[in-house]
């Protein structure tokens, strides 16, 4: 046995932790070990200071102090509510706007797509070609003219020509 | 009336068998305050707030474990938040009980042992103060105030094995640091 050993045995000793055999083995390397004597005497020391140590009494009419702090605490108070209730329903509500504002933008009525002419034509159930066959059945040069730049008006309203 | 009557009774509300559990370990609860603080007046304080906090706690009290082991458990987790808030305990001194040495008499060796017994606690207890806070707890619950290895298992939610290794890690800790002072004591004598 090792003196190692032999201090965490007779620590368990102390404990009330050991085997018969165990106790054996422990003294019988504590006989010719004057270190281990050594360390046993000062862990014993130690314990002993530690076993008388001295505690004082609680100060007097302990209950009597404790009584009226059990009620204090049972008393109603709004602060404690909110403290308790209230803090906690910050991020609940917090998560609830959140939600809200989801379910507002994925359910919520969509923008009207604004089409071209020939767009709504085509949605209309009218052929796009009907207004072509409009111009191209003018017999008029210039009144064909005009209403094209009509129609390419009509299509892009918020362009410019470009300037030459 | 037993302890699970009063137990019972004191869920239910009822100061007075409450009372009667306060009276019986009012005592048990403050040493434990007093052991990890060595100072009175703060171990008083701990200890009613512990009855106070275990009395709103009570409902949640499901009888698994002893009564007396639960309220250890809240004692000892509510020193060791007092101790972590305030980091006080390396200021405060030790205070020297003076109840149990006797100053009285002329026998001048009588006095001088109690002197240096007085000085090796002093000596003893600052250096408990000085270790980590769990080898401070569990020196305090097993070699100040003896409480079985199973206990102390069920109040630090350890298994015994931990404490085993944790008890002889803390007295090493402890020797270590108190032997040279002690040695130093003793050469002056």
């Amino acid at each position: 046995m090792n003196c190692n050993k032999a201090e965490k045995l007779f620590l368990r000793a102390h404990d009330g932790l050991l085997s018969e055999e165990e106790t054996r083995e422990l003294e019988k390397h504590i006989d010719s070990c004057l270190l281990c004597q050594k360390s046993r005497a000062e862990y014993q020391n130690i314990f002993d200071v530690l076993q008388k140590t001295d505690f004082p009494e609680p100060k007097p009419y302990f209950w009597e102090r404790l009584r009226p702090r059990l009620n204090e605490q049972k008393t109603f108070e709004p602060w404690q509510v909110w403290k308790q209730w209230g803090l906690r329903a910050i991020p609940l509500s917090l998560l609830l706007v959140l939600f809200l504002a989801s379910a507002i933008l994925i359910l919520g009525p969509q923008p009207r797509e604004e089409f071209s002419q020939s767009g709504v034509l085509l949605f209309e159930d009218q052929s796009p070609l009907q207004a072509t066959e409009t111009v191209l059945d003018q017999e008029g040069v210039e009144d064909k003219n005009m209403m094209l730049i009509f129609a390419s008006l009509e299509e892009q309203p918020g362009s410019r020509r470009p300037l030459p | 009336m037993d302890e699970k009557d009063l137990v019972q009774k004191s869920q239910e509300g009822n100061e007075e068998a409450y009372g009667v559990l306060v009276e019986t370990y009012k005592t048990k609860v403050f040493n434990m305050a007093y052991s990890l603080t060595l100072n009175r007046e703060v171990a008083d304080d701990l200890a009613q707030e512990v009855f106070v906090k275990a009395y709103y706690a009570l409902p949640k009290f499901k009888g698994k474990a002893a009564f007396s082991t639960w309220l250890h458990q809240i004692t000892v987790n509510h020193t060791k938040d007092y101790l972590r808030k305030s980091s006080r305990m390396r200021l405060v001194p030790f205070e020297e009980t003076k109840g149990g040495l006797s100053t009285r008499g002329d026998e001048a060796e009588k006095r001088d042992r109690e002197e240096e017994l007085a000085q090796t606690k002093k000596i003893v207890h600052e250096a408990i103060a000085t270790l980590p806070e769990k080898y401070r707890v569990i020196l305090s619950l097993r070699d100040i105030q003896g409480f079985p290895y199973e206990e102390i298992s069920h109040v630090l939610n350890i298994s015994p094995g931990t404490v085993d290794s944790r008890l002889h890690r803390a007295r090493k800790m402890l020797k270590t640091k108190i032997i040279p002072f002690l040695e130093k004591e003793g050469g002056r004598r």
